[in-house]
């Protein structure tokens, strides 16, 4: 019995994303740089704070890892302060550079656990049958927020890397295209073309697992 | 307009920027395609399905201890200088210092300079106090070539006198192998002359 509502495929509706980033983070992040490469300890610690949950919300969605985000943010940073005089103001924006950086970490880590997913996954398939029946249960209602965001975590895990990045940065973390395609090296048109991929992957998986969407 | 082109605007759709041309291309496409018609409705029901979740957050002790082990501030700048620009010396002297300046190596040299110091000790050899008059380039200069003259003079000595040293080994070893019947203890090399 599907349980998934499919909507008309005709609506309009407002962008829940700002086509313009505001220049002033922009600004901001110029300074903080300016300031951390001219040595002032506060500036450092400005940084951090800016940007920390954004890069560990980055790592948590695509590890679904509390402790594996926490250590790959903290060697994201490390690597931030290593290598921040590379950073050249002119050639990009500093949250690309700094996606980009989370994102080669990400890619790596994805290559190091190979090995270890590839045992994991048989238990995941005996542990399927009973997230099944369980998930019956969450159909009736609205998810909250709190289950949204497990199920959601789950459902990112099935798809491949190139297209869960995409729907991260994307719908998660609310990356312009263009700043996706100069974080992945890639056409905007390719970005678009994942993201979609990504959104139908996830649809399906949410719908096997019975979970209304 | 096909469907790979339809796939790529729905990503504008979706934010609500398409407009004109493509966005009536993209409507009047939709109705008469069932599997984009179905791409569309899960790409929106997928984004208002994330719009739910609330965004992840970090633990507040991880801002602590990203700042706790990474190097920030005036630390990281001082590595940073150190490991991009390393000193004149280091420069000029290469690898050499790197070497010499070896705990084995500095234990070494000083082990050397104490032996030698306390031969001269031994050998009653008094330093003498270097003063400021010393360091005179004329005065240094002078004290180089006279030793070098010195030196050359006592060579040549030496060497003058080795010749001499070997003359006399030489007539006393020819005086031993006289033979000891002759009287008056001629040399084997005058005998040898006379026959």
């Amino acid at each position: 019995m599907a349980t998934v509502a499919i909507p008309s495929a005709k609506w309009t509706w407002e962008s829940p994303y700002p086509t313009v980033r505001a220049n002033d983070s922009l600004d901001a992040d110029l300074q903080l740089v300016e300031r951390c490469l001219g040595g002032q300890e506060a500036a450092w610690e400005d940084l951090v704070r800016v940007h920390t949950r954004r890069v560990y919300s980055i790592c948590y969605r695509f590890t679904n890892s509390d402790s594996e985000a926490q250590d790959l943010t903290q060697d994201v940073f490390l690597r931030v302060f290593k290598n921040l005089k590379s950073f050249r103001a002119g050639e990009g924006l500093f949250i690309v550079w700094l996606t980009r950086l989370t994102r080669n970490l990400l890619i790596d880590h994805y290559r190091r656990t190979r090995m270890d997913r590839a045992t994991e996954s048989i238990e995941d398939q005996a542990s399927a049958l009973e997230e099944n029946t369980a998930a019956i249960a969450r159909t009736e209602g609205m998810l909250a927020g709190r289950e949204a965001s497990e199920l959601l975590q789950g459902a990112l895990q099935k798809l491949s890397p190139e297209l869960r990045e995409t729907v991260i940065l994307r719908d998660l973390e609310e990356l312009e295209y263009r700043e996706i395609a100069q974080t992945l090296n890639v056409p905007e048109g390719t970005v678009k073309s994942r993201l979609n991929r990504g959104r139908a992957e996830l649809a399906r998986v949410l719908r096997r697992q019975k979970i209304s969407i | 307009m096909t469907c790979a082109e339809i796939e790529i605007l729905l990503a504008d759709y979706v934010d609500g920027t398409l407009r004109g041309d493509e966005r009536a291309a993209l409507e009047s496409h939709l109705p008469g395609c069932p599997a984009c018609a179905q791409l569309a409705a899960d790409i929106q029901a997928v984004t208002a399905f994330i719009e739910r979740v609330p965004q992840a957050e970090p633990p507040a002790e991880l801002m602590t201890r990203i700042l706790h082990y990474a190097p920030t501030g005036r630390r990281a700048a001082a590595e940073e200088r150190s490991s991009a620009a390393p000193s004149w010396i280091k420069r000029l002297l290469g690898g050499f210092t790197q070497t010499v300046l070896q705990p084995r190596y500095v234990m070494g040299m000083a082990m050397t300079i104490l032996s030698f110091s306390m031969l001269a000790r031994f050998a009653h050899i008094e330093p003498r106090q270097l003063r400021p008059a010393d360091l005179d380039p004329v005065k240094v200069w002078q004290s180089i070539d006279d030793r070098s003259h010195r030196i050359y003079d006592r060579s040549m000595k030496y060497y003058d006198n080795l010749k001499l040293v070997i003359e006399i080994q030489s007539r006393l070893k020819d005086w031993s192998e006289q033979d000891p019947g002759t009287p008056g203890g001629q040399p084997a090399s005058e005998r040898r002359n006379q026959k």
